[in-house]
């Protein structure tokens, strides 16, 4: 068996007007992207091999789901023309067919099924022909039966077009309220209709009302309200006595202090009413905004703060850098190397010293602990190349954070607000805690979270 | 903004017409107009119904605006929130705050009626 999955622009056209930086194929549902749920239902019905086509771009598709090792199926991906029939299909991807069962799912529908049913069974016994339609979608069998009709019930399983907001809303909830039960759902909790990604951050009084779905790098602060029936995407940010309920939040969206979302899509600075269809897009970035890099980041008075704190460090740390580098660097303990990394602007790379120092004996203890193998980054301060304190320098071969289709805050510092707050220091798991301040911080709040950061900040044995 | 006096049942009603955007830039005015509304009348109507946009400054003028009013015994009624508009007083839960209706006709009306007939307060 395997299945094709083709879909035409004109069927979600719908959502490139609502959520524009997402291709509809990755519209997430219950925090997975639509296009897994289709996957998810080619493997139960026993496909091998699926093959996804459109008549628009599929690049980001590719890019998201590659060859579908993820899975254990072969994914290949071509173009069709839009009023290409289900024959037509076949034939034109003859090679990719073979001699076997084809199942053509068509259209942009949610597909309505139970993984704890045996779809296999019945996919290969079903008489060639239509399996399930819906105005816009239909699932079709191609091929002689592999198999002869199985007794019993068939495996119920249909089909919801999802031409627009209300649907795309309904679909989500409808998928958060049946749960893992049903689905392949994203996030792990402790309880049913509780699912939590990674990295997530839930103040003491914050409320959990089950259902909801949590993504990964999420901070839900204080007295703020979660569900039910909220589905919280990743990198989001709820700031204090806010409420969330029957809502979609998408990833990289802030919900300001204060606030009530209650039946809504909030996307980015967007809120959308699936009821009315009715939207808006938020110019307060307190209100309702995109994670991304705040304007204040190259404002002046940070700058300045972050220069002559710099300064005074680079004065203090004058003494015992002189003294201690000079022996640790003849002792064999100081070793360094440059690397690339990303600056603050989209395209342009930093080079900066990368330190190992051995604090195993008493004098590299002593400059592990005063920092001194960022001694020379402090300088960089000075010129406005790096932040005294911001985000983890990002190495260059990775993307950059601020790119267009991320666009989220990354400020390249000497300390980072996440060894200030004591988050693991390398990796997604610091990203949210940097970018929640990058936002929210101010020149006077940096120096005290340099402070902290320098108090805090773990004194390992090699630093980047 | 078109300001106009109607005699509702004896009672005079104030009902400024908001057009486009109410943001920073108009949201001063607005205030600073209100109080010689005020003067005339201390119960007043926002017709919102060809208000498009409105930031959290224009919600922070609405505010003030009513509070005014309440300060003289009076009240502001809201009518016409479009669903966008509708969705902003939602959102941060000035809905709670006001009396609101469909049209200025009914919001006009409620004040020769119960003191709070709206979808509001």
């Amino acid at each position: 068996m395997k299945t094709i999955l083709a879909f035409r622009e004109e069927e979600f056209a719908w959502s490139h007007e609502v959520f524009s930086c997402l291709h509809p194929l990755l519209l997430p549902l219950c925090n997975k992207p639509f296009i897994e749920f289709l996957i998810d239902f080619a493997i139960l019905t026993g496909s091998t091999a699926v093959r996804i086509l459109c008549d628009g771009g599929i690049n980001p598709i590719e890019r998201y789901c590659e060859n579908g090792s993820r899975w254990g199926i072969a994914l290949s991906y071509g173009s069709l023309h839009a009023d290409d029939s289900a024959q037509i299909l076949l034939g034109k991807n003859r090679k990719f067919c073979g001699e076997e069962r084809i199942m053509i799912v068509s259209g942009f529908s949610f597909i309505r099924y139970d993984k704890r049913l045996d779809y296999k069974s019945l996919a290969s016994s079903l008489p060639e022909g239509e399996w399930a339609a819906c105005p816009g979608g239909s699932i079709t069998l191609s091929g002689a039966p592999e198999k002869p009709p199985a007794d019993g019930a068939a495996a119920p399983l249909s089909l919801m077009p999802l031409d627009g907001m209300a649907s795309y809303y309904r679909a989500s909830m409808e998928a958060l309220e049946t749960g893992a039960d049903r689905y392949v759902l994203p996030g792990y909790g402790g309880e049913p209709g509780c699912a939590i990604g990674r990295n997530v951050v839930i103040s003491k009084s914050a409320q959990i009302r089950k259902p909801v779905s949590i993504g990964n790098n999420v901070q839900l602060l204080g007295d703020t309200i979660i569900g039910p029936s909220a589905i919280i995407g990743s990198n989001v940010i709820i700031d204090r006595e806010s409420s969330v309920e029957s809502s979609i939040v998408l990833d990289n969206t802030y919900i300001g202090e204060h606030l009530e979302v209650n039946g809504r899509i909030a996307s980015g600075n967007r809120l959308n009413d699936p009821r009315s269809g009715a939207s808006i897009s938020m110019e307060d970035p307190h209100l309702l905004g995109s994670i991304k890099k705040s304007q204040t980041l190259s404002a002046l008075p940070r700058k300045v703060a972050h220069a002559l704190a710099a300064l005074v460090m680079i004065a203090v740390l004058a003494v015992p850098f002189l003294f201690l580098w000079p022996l640790l660097k003849l002792g064999g303990r100081w070793r360094s190397a440059q690397i690339d990394c990303h600056s603050e602007n989209p395209g342009e790379t930093i080079s900066l010293g990368k330190v190992e120092l051995d604090a195993t004996n008493a004098l590299g203890a002593i400059a592990s602990t005063l920092s001194l193998d960022h001694y020379f980054r402090l300088f960089r301060v000075l010129t406005a190349e790096l932040a005294l304190i911001g985000s983890t320098p990002l190495p260059a071969e990775a993307q950059h954070p601020n790119a267009p289709a991320n666009a989220l805050a990354y400020r390249p510092g000497v300390f980072s607000y996440a060894e200030a707050e004591q988050w693991p220091a390398t990796g997604d798991d610091a990203a949210i805690v940097e970018r929640y301040h990058l936002v929210h911080s101010g020149p006077i709040s940096d120096i005290g979270l340099v402070v902290k950061a320098f108090v805090n900040r773990p004194h390992e044995k090699s630093s980047a | 903004m078109k300001f106009t006096l109607d005699n509702i049942d004896g009672q005079l009603v104030g009902i400024a017409e908001l057009e486009g955007r109410l943001d920073a830039r108009n949201s001063k005015p607005l205030q600073k107009t209100f109080l010689e509304w005020l003067e005339k009348t201390p119960l007043v109507v926002f017709d919102c119904s060809l208000l498009d946009f409105i930031d959290s400054s224009g919600l922070g003028a609405i505010v003030g605006c009513l509070r005014n009013a309440l300060e003289k015994e009076g009240d502001l009624r809201l009518a016409g929130l479009n669903e966008k508009v509708g969705m902003v007083f939602e959102l941060t839960q000035a809905k709670r705050l006001f009396s609101i209706f469909a049209n200025r006709g009914e919001a006009a009306s409620s004040f020769a009626a119960k003191p709070d007939s709206g979808t509001g307060r």
